[in-house]
């Protein structure tokens, strides 16, 4: 088991909803800024990255919308909707909370 | 490019969505195809590498097709409910002995028209095809009317009526089909439930028919039970294998149930002919269905 992988994979919906509620974006925009954020440590499998925003979509956290580009080029942008904003929240708790807690255990211990 | 033409076109044969999702769905795709295209061109790429490599990159698009079906084929509960109705109707039908009720029949039939024609003007929702298939029902039974008619009338329906009757119903499941085939087996699923029902009853052989309708009553509501739960966990579950197999399940819960309740009323011949034509009517959809899309 890639542990780094698994990590992602359960954290995909919480990274998607964050960037989406930052801006909204589309999914070819979505995985480069993930890239870009994390200094390319996150890697979505392009095709991935479909399925779930149309889970996120079908759950009502997010909506999608076409656009046309000063280029003419249409693009289905996602916004984040109050639902996912938070379901969001939620999670950025529980996740701080989590982060905070593992801090704790592996820090070396003092005194 | 042709490449990308290529795979959107495997992508959309394993998707099998609404109209309406499957477009966005397509055009979403085509658009990554499009961004990631011009990425690797912007790399130095030539056109001929680029096109296969941004297909390749996105990976496959039968998993990817079916991860995204996956998303949109789980129905509502109240799909669900709605989608097994017609089965529950003719479940009380015969649990409450009321099929001799002109009010009864009439309210059915005057329902199973009725939500035909709205599910079939409003982009054939999941719901509909049990439904439809009660629409065929009355095709079905006026042929075996005619069969145990007396005088020149089995041959009617022998030579004009069983001819017209199959291309009505190959039409009809050609064009469900295209939709996707296991609403097709769904749509399908009573016709061997009711052929078996009427054989047990064998009507012409054992007079007075309805007498011992009224023994077996109970059985026929138990399988019209099991047929309308069947449906509902299909509109249920998400993965197609497992819709498949709780449609091939029911088929053998049900004849199981027929041969508990026929005391050996159906032959060994007749039985083999009704597993053959339950198989038939689940797997032909399926086959016919790859037929149509390699052609």
């Amino acid at each position: 088991m890639n542990y780094g992988r698994e990590l992602l994979k359960g954290n995909t919906d919480s990274l998607l909803l964050w960037l989406i509620n930052y801006q909204p974006m589309y999914g070819y925009q979505i995985i480069k800024e993930l890239e870009k954020r994390s200094n390319g440590y996150f890697q979505f499998k392009e095709g991935t990255l479909y399925p779930a925003l149309h889970r996120l979509e079908k759950a009502g956290v997010i909506q999608g919308n076409w656009q046309r580009l000063p280029t003419g080029q249409e693009r289905r942008y996602y916004y984040i909707t109050q639902k996912g904003q938070k379901a969001l929240t939620e999670r950025l708790t529980v996740w701080q909370n989590f982060s905070a807690a593992m801090d704790l255990v592996i820090q070396p211990a003092s005194g | 490019m042709t490449t990308q033409l290529n795979y959107l076109d495997r992508f959309k044969g394993y998707l099998r969505l609404d109209t309406t999702t499957e477009s966005d769905v397509m055009r979403e795709l085509q658009a990554h195809l499009e961004d990631k295209s011009q990425e690797l061109r912007e790399s130095g790429l030539s056109e001929e590498d680029v096109s296969g490599l941004a297909a390749q990159l996105l990976g496959s698009p039968q998993l990817i097709a079916r991860q995204i079906y996956e998303v949109y084929s789980q129905g509502s509960w109240r799909q669900a409910l709605f989608a097994a109705l017609p089965h529950l109707l003719i479940a009380a039908l015969f649990a409450l002995h009321c099929w001799q009720s002109a009010t009864w029949l009439a309210g059915i039939l005057i329902a199973v028209i009725g939500v035909v024609i709205y599910g079939w003007c409003h982009s054939k929702p999941i719901w509909l095809f049990p439904w439809l298939g009660y629409c065929l029902m009355p095709v079905i039974a006026i042929g075996i009317l005619l069969i145990y008619l007396p005088g020149g009338w089995t041959w009617f329906a022998a030579v004009a009526y069983a001819p017209l009757a199959i291309i009505v119903l190959a039409l009809l499941t050609k064009q469900i089909i295209k939709k996707d085939w296991l609403f097709a087996s769904l749509m399908l699923l009573p016709i061997p439930i009711v052929l078996s029902w009427i054989l047990t009853l064998g009507i012409g052989e054992r007079l007075p028919w309805y007498e011992h309708l009224y023994g077996i009553a109970p059985w026929i509501a138990l399988s019209f039970m099991a047929l309308a739960v069947t449906v509902a966990i299909f509109i249920r579950i998400r993965q197609r294998w497992a819709k498949a197999s709780a449609l091939l399940t029911l088929e053998i819960l049900v004849l199981a149930i027929v041969a508990s309740a026929t005391e050996n009323a159906i032959n060994f011949w007749t039985w083999l002919l009704l597993i053959l034509l339950s198989l038939f009517l689940f797997l032909g959809p399926a086959l016919i269905e790859r037929r149509i899309r390699e052609s």
